[in-house]
C-alpha cells in the first residue's frame, strides 16, 4: 500500500531560525495521524509545507505516491489553525464557490453542501451571510468547505482551538467516521487527551525535530508503567514506601509515581497490610505524560 | 486559469452587488454635475453686484467709466461717481470703504496732455475678477474719450470700442473645426478627475480586500487550492472589470443624456464638449495600465499591514502624483508641449493623468504616447514582480505591520 503522505527528511528554516529540521514521516490510509508538540515547535510550518504553500529547503514531499504537485491539492482537505470565510458572501455561495476551485461541478457542490449542511444542522443558514452567523455556525461551515470535495487526505491545523464543546464532539464524530470510510487523517494539536482516545499513530516534534513517532500501542509501550492510581480506607503511612518517588493523596484516592526500576508489587503488599485497599491500578503512561517528559517542562501548551 | 476565473468572478459579484458601488455609480457624476455648476455660476458672477465708486479729476472720463462697468450686465454693478475729485474726497471713500458703505474705489488723475494713472482700493486684496473688468472699462473709456477729442462722434466712439468676443476652432486631422476652449477644458478636466478618482478608489478597493482576506484569515483556505499569484490576478481582474462596469455606466448614462432635450439647450456654441474616439480608447489604456500600476502596490502593501488603518498610511504615497498631476492641470492645458509638460506626462505615476490632460488640449506627438505607455507597462511589471513576492510571504504573516528591511529580505526569498 502506497502511503498518503510520505515526508523524507524535510527541512525548512526562516532567518536565523530553524523551523523544521529532518522530519520523516508516513501516513497510510484510513489512519489518524496526530501532530504532536508545543506552540512554535513546527508543527504548522510542517503542515505547510506537506500542502506546497511553502517550500521545503531539502527532502521531498511525496502525496498519494508521487512527489509533489499541485494537482494532487485537489484531494486533500485543508482546515488551517487561522481559519476564516468571507464575511459577505452568503454560505451557500461559498461553500459553491470552495468546492468550485476545488475541481467541483457548480451543481455537484451544491448539492453536497446541500446535504452537509442537513447533516451539520444549518440548512436554515444557507441564504444568510456569513457574518450574520454565530461563531459555532461559522465553525461549521469551516468544516464543510474542508471536506465538500470528498478529499483523501484530510488535514486540520489545531481543529479543536477555539471550538465549543458540542462542536468539538462533532468534529471528533465526522473524523472517526471519515477514518472508517479509509480517508487518512493528520490534524496537529498540544490537546492530548484527543490524540490519546483518537489517533492510530503520533508524531511529536520539538524545536523543529521530531523527538517521538511510532503507532500510539508502540510509543507506549516504550515507556515504563510506574504510574499507579488506587482507593483505599485507613492507615496511609505505606504512602513514605521507599518504591515511591512522589505521590498525591485525594483523602483516599492517591496517585503514585514509581522510582525506575522500582516494584509495585512491593509496595501493593505494605498497603495491603496497613490499610483496606479497594482498587490498585499500574496504569500505562499518559500521553501528556510522555509528552512532558520527552519535551521537559518548559512547555507553553 | 479557471482558478484566476473563479476568484475574478468572485470579487466582482460581491464588489457589484455591494452598496458602496450602487451608492458611488449614483453619487460621483451628481457630485460632478454640482461641483461644475457651483464653479461656473461662481465665475460667472464672481465680483458681480459690488457698490464701487469711481472718483477723477475729469468729470466726463468718470460719466464714460461709469457708463462703460454699466453694460456689463452680468456684473450688476453699483457706481457712485465723484468729480472732480479733491484729495480731501480720498480720505472720505478710505472711510466709506472700511465702513463698509462701499466695496472699493478707483482713483483717476488725468493731466493737462491726458496721461492718466489709475488706483483701485478695495477691501479684498485678491478680487480678480473685479479688477480686469475695471481694466478693461478704463481702457475703453480712456480711447473713447481720446477718439471723441480727435473729432469722432461719440457714437462712432462708442461702436468702435465695442469689443469683439473672439471664436475659437481648433485645428483637427489638417481641419478646422469649431471648438470652445471652455469645453474642452471641462471634458479634459472630468475625464482627468474620473480617470484618478477611479484608478485610485479601485486601486484602493484591491488592497482594502486584500486587508479584509488577511484579517478575516481566509488566505490559508485559499492557499491549499490556489497559488498566490492566481488569488492576486483574480483579485485584479474581477476588481478591474468593476471599475470598468462603473464607467460604462457612466459612459452609456452620458450618452443618453447628450441626446436629452436638457443637454441640447445646455451645448450652446459657446460650450461644446468633443470627445473623439482614440481619446476614449485611450481612456480605457490609461485606466487599465493606471489601474494595474496602483492595485498592484496596494495589493502588496496591504499584504504587510495587518488592518485598513494601516494601509491608509500608505494613501499620500498615491497622492503625491495626483497632487503633483492637478496642480500642473492649467500650465498643461495651456502648454501642452512644454518640456515639463512633456516630462510629467512620461512619468509613469503621473502619466495617466497628466498624458490625458495633454491629449484633451492638443493631441501629442504618437511617439510620446507610445512612450508613456511603454513606461507604464515597465513599471506595471517592477511593481507586480515587487508586490507579488511581497503578497506571497506577507499575507501569511501575522502580527505586526512589516518593516522595510523585512520586506526587503522578502523580495530575496524565491
Amino acid at each position: 500500500m502506497t502511503p498518503v503522505v510520505a515526508l523524507d527528511r524535510i527541512s525548512k528554516s526562516y532567518e536565523s531560525k530553524i523551523a523544521v529540521k529532518d522530519l520523516s514521516l508516513q501516513i497510510d490510509e484510513g489512519i489518524m495521524f496526530g501532530l504532536l508538540g508545543p506552540n512554535g515547535s513546527g508543527k504548522t510550518s510542517t503542515i505547510r509545507m506537506m500542502i506546497g504553500i511553502t517550500m521545503p529547503d531539502s527532502g521531498s514531499v511525496s502525496l498519494f505516491g508521487k512527489p509533489f504537485t499541485r494537482d494532487s491539492l485537489k484531494r486533500v482537505g485543508y482546515l488551517p489553525e487561522e481559519r476564516g470565510l468571507y464575511k459577505k458572501m452568503k454560505v451557500m455561495d461559498q461553500l459553491v464557490f470552495m468546492g468550485e476551485l476545488r475541481g467541483l461541478d457548480p451543481a455537484v457542490a451544491g448539492r453536497r453542501a446541500h446535504d452537509w449542511c442537513e447533516r451539520m444542522q444549518i440548512l436554515e443558514a444557507v441564504g444568510k451571510k456569513t457574518e450574520e452567523l454565530s461563531k459555532g455556525m461559522q465553525q461549521k461551515i469551516q468544516f464543510i468547505t474542508t471536506l465538500l470535495h470528498d478529499p483523501e487526505l484530510v488535514i486540520m491545523d489545531e481543529p479543536f482551538s477555539g471550538l465549543d464543546p458540542v462542536n468539538a464532539t462533532l468534529l471528533q464524530d465526522t473524523l472517526v467516521e471519515l477514518r472508517k470510510a479509509g480517508k487518512a487523517i493528520l490534524f496537529s494539536t498540544h490537546r492530548m487527551d484527543q490524540v490519546e482516545k483518537l489517533c492510530d499513530s503520533i508524531c511529536l516534534i520539538n524545536r523543529g525535530h521530531p523527538v517521538l513517532q511510532g503507532g500510539m500501542r508502540e510509543v507506549k509501550s516504550r515507556y515504563e508503567r510506574n504510574h499507579i492510581v488506587m482507593t483505599y480506607e485507613g492507615d496511609s503511612s505505606f504512602l513514605q514506601h521507599p518504591a515511591i518517588a512522589s505521590f498525591k493523596d485525594y483523602a483516599g484516592q492517591a496517585e503514585i509515581q514509581l522510582k525506575p526500576g522500582a516494584n509495585a508489587q512491593d509496595l501493593l503488599r505494605e498497603a495491603v497490610q496497613k490499610a483496606k485497599v479497594t482498587r490498585f491500578e499500574l496504569v500505562e503512561p499518559s500521553l501528556e505524560e510522555i509528552f512532558i517528559r520527552t519535551v521537559g517542562e518548559k512547555v507553553d501548551a | 486559469m479557471r482558478e484566476i476565473l473563479l476568484i475574478a468572478k468572485r470579487e466582482y459579484l460581491e464588489q457589484v452587488r455591494g452598496k458602496a458601488f450602487k451608492v458611488t455609480t449614483i453619487l460621483i457624476p451628481v457630485i460632478f454635475a454640482v461641483v461644475i455648476g457651483i464653479s461656473v455660476l461662481a465665475g460667472k458672477y464672481s465680483g458681480s453686484g459690488k457698490h464701487l465708486a469711481v472718483a477723477a479729476n475729469n468729470l466726463t472720463l468718470a460719466e464714460d467709466l461709469r457708463l462703460q462697468l454699466l453694460t456689463d450686465k452680468v456684473a450688476n454693478l453699483n457706481v457712485d461717481v465723484i468729480a472732480p475729485a479733491a484729495d480731501s474726497d480720498r480720505q472720505k471713500l478710505v472711510d466709506e470703504v472700511s465702513q463698509k458703505q462701499i466695496d472699493g474705489f478707483l482713483w483717476l488723475t488725468q493731466d493737462a496732455n491726458g496721461k492718466t494713472a489709475a488706483v483701485y482700493a478695495g477691501r479684498s486684496s485678491g478680487d480678480f475678477s473685479t479688477a480686469s473688468r475695471l481694466d478693461e472699462a478704463v481702457d475703453r473709456a480712456i480711447l473713447q474719450q481720446q477718439l471723441t477729442i480727435h473729432g469722432i462722434t461719440a457714437d462712432d466712439a462708442a461702436g468702435f470700442t465695442k469689443g469683439i468676443k473672439i471664436k475659437t476652432r481648433q485645428v483637427r486631422d489638417g481641419i478646422e473645426v469649431d471648438s470652445s476652449t471652455f469645453g474642452t477644458f471641462i471634458a479634459a478636466y472630468v475625464m482627468a478627475f474620473l480617470l484618478t478618482f477611479t484608478v485610485m478608489m479601485y486601486g484602493m478597493n484591491v488592497g482594502r480586500s486584500v486587508i479584509q482576506e488577511k484579517t478575516s484569515r481566509i488566505f490559508e483556505v485559499m492557499l491549499s487550492t490556489v497559488e498566490p499569484k492566481d488569488m492576486l490576478a483574480g483579485k485584479l481582474i474581477g476588481i478591474g472589470a468593476v471599475g470598468l462596469t462603473q464607467l460604462a455606466i457612466w459612459a452609456f448614462a452620458a450618452a443618453i443624456f447628450s441626446g436629452s432635450a436638457l443637454a441640447a439647450t445646455l451645448m450652446t456654441d459657446n460650450f461644446k464638449v468633443q470627445i473623439s474616439v482614440p481619446q476614449i480608447a485611450l481612456f480605457a489604456v490609461y485606466f487599465l495600465l493606471g489601474y494595474a500600476l496602483y492595485s498592484t502596490l496596494f495589493a502588496g502593501l496591504a499584504a504587510t499591514c495587518e488592518s485598513e488603518q494601516e494601509l491608509q498610511q500608505y494613501a499620500p504615497l498615491a497622492a503625491v502624483p495626483v497632487w503633483l498631476s492637478f496642480s500642473m492641470i492649467t500650465f498643461i492645458m495651456s502648454n501642452p508641449n512644454s518640456f515639463w509638460s512633456v516630462a510629467v506626462s512620461l512619468f509613469p505615476p503621473c502619466a495617466p493623468i497628466a498624458m490625458f490632460l495633454r491629449i484633451a488640449s492638443q493631441f501629442p506627438p504618437i511617439w510620446q504616447i507610445v512612450l508613456s505607455i511603454v513606461l507604464l507597462v515597465g513599471s506595471v511589471y517592477f511593481v507586480i514582480w515587487f508586490s507579488s513576492r511581497i503578497y506571497r510571504i506577507g499575507i501569511l504573516m501575522y502580527g505586526k505591520r512589516a518593516t522595510v528591511p523585512e520586506m526587503l529580505r522578502w523580495l530575496r526569498y524565491s
